[in-house]
């Protein structure tokens, strides 16, 4: 769009990559799986490609829930890495947005239909606080994001697990973890359960979908983005060109933290039964969304993209267990694709290390 | 005639364009020989084919009349062929020894044996001028320092063909002047020197024989001293360049800046220093004035403080009758101001936005270019080519060019363009021709010149004497952060303003003039 | 490790480690990192254990459990209720076959136990009480397939209803009688400082803690002992923390002569607590002698067994739906592993005599969870209840 010549060829090249990096990760499942049982290889990696598709309009509608969360935490993730930051902590903003629907879920039913707007705007502002901590610790002292953000992790997981506990009306000490939500703060369906039926499917989908377009309208069309792209590429210039770099930090960060605040929203809100659990781990969807944001290259459309292909292959695995493999089979075959993604990098890199060591001996007429 | 090197007939070929052109080059044992030529004329290209980079299509190498097939930098330093790169590959958080040593390791029983080495340096140090300090930490010498490492290092292998890629480019002026002078004493021992640059001072100072390149075509081999600089300069650019530029009488108007005591403090590891020291002059519409001095006398401190870019200790700047003092640079730059930054890369362009986005950086925001928030790509696309065409700025692919694969020259262009095209009133430019070549310094000294013209008010900070001379109307002198001078370039010498540049003499300073 | 992993099947009778109730789902982890650790072994172990089936899949696996969230060799519901149903499974050459969800959400338990039904299951386990709902969800929809669900009775989301198919088969346990036995033997063993360090104060661990100390209580009644004094906590999570560790240390370096730590990972705390100072511990839910040294016995639930007896029942055509099963002393559901247990005084005799007298039900225990220790009518036992 931007340019019409080297650049387009160069985004080509990436998408290739990609799906390079997803065709040898295929590739090593598949030999994986001929290890571990050549006899139901082929019809065991058949359930992995095809694996969502042949449980019919449930198994479509599972991958588009599972997608929600992680689309989003790899917008934040990919949105962050546009405008130069590396935003590690899209987990521990996906834990306070959590939280944040789960408080407005439970304790403010009152609100009627628009309970789940409330809910799911909470959680997004929730998200943004979080992430605009280590934003703000960035723009003022210069401390790397990475780090504050990983203590916002873990500073996010204590104190949510903190509160809940001491809430009675949050917890369920029976079962140590949060009290189911009422029906008025899930999302709506918004017409999906007629799609596919029994599955936990829902309105989710297009909010995530809808913010991968408003995050590309944002990075793309306007000065906003322009803005946060300059300070990204380089924090210098923009200052000199007048451009509150500050404010331009913080505000990334805080709009990362809304993305992935958001994904912590729409999977608690989703009316599937998930509840805030009281133990000491990360959830895994804040750093799925690194390797979705990888695979997608942090392009948002991209990142949809590969938000679905991760689900799809996820929900594959899940069948896959109709055959003598575990499940574990289907994470090391993620693991694999995104290994090849960042290894695709390198290729891509070279690639436009060669297309770049052309372009400068142009320059030389 | 003894050649210790030849290259002959060499012929470079990269996909669509031929950076080497049947070029010959050779080079004398013990001569310092000069190879002359714009950007992007082929010395690099040439340099890298005979370090062993890349390999010619056509032509041959000779070492000392024997052919020789260079294969790569490591058979090129057995060959007794050293480069020093315009940036320097030194290891930050070595010493200056280990960094001298590295890749040449004395070994004996597994153990390293520094001792000798260290001798062997100090002794070379001794021999050719060149004082270092072999347990300094390379993240602390001076970048003339670091100049002296990196030929220390070729010394250290034995090479006798040693290769400067544009050494000057990162030097202070005494520096460079140190730099001459070890040259010399390396050619006397014997050496043979090849030499890159394009400043024609430089090669009339030191060479002994030039090569001149124009666009991969070895234009021809001449006798340094035989030859005057017009002559130099012409082979290079390829048409007659007027060396001393044609400027015409300031006519000095209204004050536009005014900067009264001024001062910047540095805080540093506790204890604090102040830099920039109660400086206090006037800039006036239609004139150029500008600051002279040693690198690391305040000079960017000064700038930043003016332009908005850093704090302010005390003081204050008033641009056209308004304290802008604690005003944003945004503010500034929509108010008068342009700043042609001294470090392009660093300041004056995002590297990864393109061509047309780095000509709107302080002006996208402006209604011409954007609308409820939504920028206009196609008015910043005809804005640029409209900038591409009036100042012949040249790149690949036009305004969709990415900055990062721009040469140095046409980097520089752009923003030379894109500062002048705003119309300001006041116009800062910190050395605004570092690096570039002949015919892009000419065309940048006639922007500037046409700014003040136009009734601009233009503050240059330079390094380079001979720009300091040649464009401005009036000289303030910055030493250890004050401004010591105030001189009018017509009534003293070169070596008269050096002399004031070392701080060795001082001069009457007229604090509130109008 | 796969040597070990083929022991471990056929050791299916002797219950391997299983931790207090809820706590135990902590120990699971999550996919993250327990998956990385055991994916491997997993993967070995099903195919080996798939093997001798393997030619049978065609018509799917009849017998079919659903871990939560955790894998199956998480030393807690997980694999005891596997390890019942591989023995009962290899015993009568029958096909079985375990699933994991996806994530942990009712939905997913529902997809899963949807994908064990369409993997050919006859039956399915569902180890926990997080199937409550789950199963609440699909026990009509599924009636020709049976549910065995550890720990818990159906009810819906919100708890306003609880229902319980002929085709579901809840099981609950009487924690407060393995409390009891462990108490009892303690103090039998001529202990007299006793403390109880519980998990999170659920029912499950109040239960175990309750009759902990009427166990104690009786016991000292019966060798007319003065005072036996009780030390009681909870921790009030599942994990091992340094906290919990420094508190049964200082009870140790206070006097405490054995500890029973019920929650999951606390009795690791307890046992690190223990070792130096070469004092007792009392584990929980499952035989953890393996685990330290410092265990003198623990206080048990037969997962496997009841597991192992639920599908018995199914395929003798007495499948016990509808109702809850309870297992206690009286049906062999919960004791302590008397081989294992590392007695001084306390004899096998002494064990079966206190063990007839709750079948007999000379012996009632009081179990409520919603009284305090004060209620518990104790006069010997000194409880001094740390907050």
């Amino acid at each position: 769009m931007k340019n019409k010549g080297i650049k387009i060829k160069k985004s080509d090249f990436g998408f290739l990559s990609s799906l390079f990096a997803v065709f040898v990760g295929l590739l090593f499942g598949f030999i994986i799986l001929l290890c571990s049982n050549a006899s139901q290889a082929v019809p065991g990696f058949l359930t992995i490609l095809t694996g969502a598709l042949t449980h019919g309009n449930k198994g479509a509608g599972q991958v588009f829930y599972y997608a929600t969360p992680i689309i989003l935490t790899g917008l934040s993730v990919g949105f962050a890495f546009k405008t130069g930051l590396f935003n590690i902590g899209a987990t521990g903003q996906f834990i306070a947005g959590s939280f944040a629907a789960v408080v407005v879920g439970l304790t403010l039913p009152s609100l009627g239909a628009v309970h789940w707007t409330v809910a799911l705007l909470a959680s997004a502002a929730a998200g943004a606080v979080w992430g605009a901590v280590p934003g703000i610790l960035k723009a003022f002292f210069n401390v790397n994001e990475v780090i504050s953000s990983i203590m916002m992790n873990y500073i996010g997981l204590y104190a949510v697990n903190f509160t809940v506990k001491g809430s009675k009306t949050l917890f369920d000490s029976l079962r140590n973890q949060s009290l189911p939500l009422p029906e008025s703060s899930h999302i709506p369906k918004m017409g999906l359960n007629l799609l596919f039926p029994d599955s936990s499917v829902n309105g989710g989908i297009f909010i995530a979908v809808l913010a991968a377009l408003v995050i590309y309208i944002i990075l793309n069309k306007t000065t906003f983005g322009f803005e946060l792209k300059a300070v990204g590429f380089n924090r210098n210039a923009s200052k000199y060109a007048g451009i509150n770099e500050k404010k331009s930090i913080i505000l990334s960060m805080v709009i990362a933290g809304a993305l992935a605040g958001m994904a912590g929203g729409l999977l608690y809100l989703a009316g599937s039964g998930k509840h805030i659990e009281v133990v000491d781990v990360l959830p895994a969807e804040g750093f799925t969304g690194i390797s979705v944001a990888l695979l997608g290259l942090s392009n948002p459309l991209g990142i949809v993209l590969a938000g679905l292909f991760i689900a799809h292959i996820t929900s594959g695995g899940f069948y896959l267990q109709l055959f003598e493999f575990s499940t574990e089979i289907i994470d090391i075959i993620v693991a694999v694709i995104i290994y090849f993604s960042a290894f695709s990098l390198i290729i891509r890199l070279l690639f436009s290390k060669i297309s770049k060591g052309r372009g400068e001996v142009k320059n030389h007429e | 005639m003894d050649y210790i090197i030849e290259m002959l007939g060499i012929t470079k070929e990269f996909p669509g364009i031929i950076a080497n052109d049947n070029v010959n080059l050779q080079v004398k044992k013990g001569e310092i020989h000069a190879l002359l030529g714009e950007n992007g004329a082929g010395k690099s290209t040439l340099m890298s084919v005979l370090f062993g980079l890349y390999q010619p299509e056509k032509g041959c190498i000779k070492l000392k009349g024997r052919e020789v097939k260079i294969t790569g930098p490591l058979y090129a330093n057995e060959l007794g062929i050293g480069m020093v790169h315009q940036h320097f590959k030194l290891v930050h958080n070595f010493t200056v020894l280990q960094n001298i040593v590295l890749g040449m390791e004395t070994v004996r029983g597994g153990f390293l044996q520094m001792k000798e080495a260290r001798e062997k340096i100090l002794a070379l140090s001794e021999k050719y001028n060149l004082a270092v300090d072999p347990d300094a930490f390379i993240s602390d010498i001076t970048v003339g320092m670091q100049q002296r490492v990196e030929i220390l290092k070729m010394l250290y292998r034995d090479n006798e063909i040693l290769i400067l890629d544009e050494p000057t480019a990162v030097l202070t002026p005494q520096e460079i002047e140190e730099l001459m002078h070890v040259m010399r004493g390396l050619a006397k021992e014997g050496k043979s020197i090849i030499f890159i640059t394009h400043k024609l001072n430089e090669i009339k100072a030191v060479a002994d024989r030039c090569t001149v390149l124009r666009r991969g075509k070895c234009i021809d081999t001449v006798s340094v001293p035989e030859t005057d600089k017009e002559t130099l300069s012409e082979m290079m650019v390829g048409r007659k360049v007027n060396l001393l530029l044609d400027k015409k009488e300031a006519k000095p108007a209204e004050a536009v800046l005014q900067v009264s005591d001024l001062t910047v403090r540095a805080k540093h590891e506790g204890h604090t220093r102040d830099i920039v020291k109660k400086v206090s002059f006037t800039v006036r519409k239609g004139e150029i004035v500008c600051i002279a001095g040693i690198d690391g006398n305040g000079q960017s401190e000064l700038i930043h403080a003016i332009t908005g870019l850093s704090h302010t200790d005390s003081g204050r700047v008033i641009i056209n009758g308004v304290d802008m003092t604690q005003k944003s640079v945004r503010f500034k730059n929509t108010h008068g101001l342009s700043h042609i930054p001294e470090d392009r890369h660093k300041y004056g362009l995002v590297l990864d936005y393109s061509l047309a986005e780095n000509l709107v950086l302080q002006e996208y925001f402006e209604p011409g270019f954007q609308n409820k928030g939504f920028i206009r790509f196609e008015k910043v696309k005809e804005h640029g080519k409209r900038l591409i065409e009036e100042f012949d700025i040249r790149s690949g692919q036009g305004v969709n060019t990415l900055t990062r694969s721009m040469s140095g020259g046409n980097q520089q262009k752009v923003i030379v363009a894109r500062e002048i095209a705003r119309n300001p009133e006041l116009l800062i430019a910190v050395q605004p021709t570092r690096g570039l070549d002949v015919g892009a310094i000419e065309f940048i000294h006639n922007q500037i010149v046409k700014q003040r013209d136009n009734g601009c008010a233009v503050l240059l900070v330079s390094l380079e004497l001979d720009e300091v001379m040649n464009l401005s109307d009036r000289i303030l002198v910055i030493y250890e952060g004050e401004i010591t001078a105030d001189l009018n370039p017509k009534e003293i010498t070169v070596q008269e303003l050096g002399l004031y540049m070392s701080g060795s003499k001082k001069g009457v300073v007229n604090k509130h003039e109008e | 490790m796969k040597k070990k992993l083929i022991g471990a099947e056929f050791c299916v009778g002797l219950a391997a480690s299983l931790l207090v109730g809820c706590g135990s789902k902590e120990e699971t982890g999550t996919e993250d990192t327990a998956t990385e650790e055991t994916t491997e072994e997993t993967t070995e172990e099903t195919t080996e254990a798939e093997e001798p089936a393997a030619e049978e899949s065609a018509d799917g696996y009849e017998l079919a459990l659903v871990t939560d969230i955790g894998t199956i060799d998480d030393k807690s519901f997980n694999q005891g209720a596997w390890e019942g149903v591989v023995q009962y499974a290899e015993e009568n050459g029958i096909t079985r076959k375990y699933y994991q969800p996806a994530e942990k959400t009712t939905d997913s338990y529902v997809e899963t136990i949807e994908l064990a039904i369409e993997g050919g299951a006859k039956l399915v386990v569902c180890p926990g009480y997080l199937f409550e709902e789950a199963i609440y969800l699909v026990q009509d929809e599924y009636p020709d397939i049976k549910f065995i669900l550890l720990d818990g009775e159906p009810h819906n989301a919100d708890y306003s209803e609880y229902k319980t198919g002929d085709n579901v088969m809840p099981i609950l346990y009487q924690e407060d009688e393995a409390g009891y036995l462990a108490g009892y033997a303690a103090v039998k063993d001529g202990y007299t400082k006793l403390g109880f360090m519980g998990g999170m104060a659920v029912p499950a661990v109040i239960r175990y803690g309750y009759g902990y100390l009427q166990g104690a209580e009786a016991a000292a009644k019966e060798m007319g002992l003065d005072s036996v004094e009780v030390m009681y906590h909870y921790t009030g999570g599942f994990d091992a923390t340094p906290e919990a560790q420094a508190l049964a240390a200082s009870w140790y370096e206070a006097g405490t002569e054995v500890i029973f730590g019920c929650g999951g990972g606390v009795g690791n705390s307890v046992m690190a607590a223990a070792e130096p100072a070469s004092k007792a511990v009392i584990g929980v839910d499952v035989d953890q002698s393996p685990e330290s040294a410092a265990v003198i016995t623990s206080a048990m639930k037969q997962l496997s067994v009841s597991v192992y007896d639920g599908i018995s029942d199914f395929y003798a055509g007495s499948f016990k739906g509808g109702e809850t099963t309870v297992f206690n002393a009286a049906n062999d559901g919960v004791g302590l592993p008397m081989e294992s247990s590392k007695f001084k005084i306390f004899t096998q005799e002494d064990y079966d005599a206190a063990y007839e007298a709750l079948v007999s039900g000379s012996v009632t225990l009081i179990n409520d969870t919603t009284l305090t220790t004060d209620d518990l009518g104790l006069s010997i036992v000194k409880v001094t209840v740390v907050e």
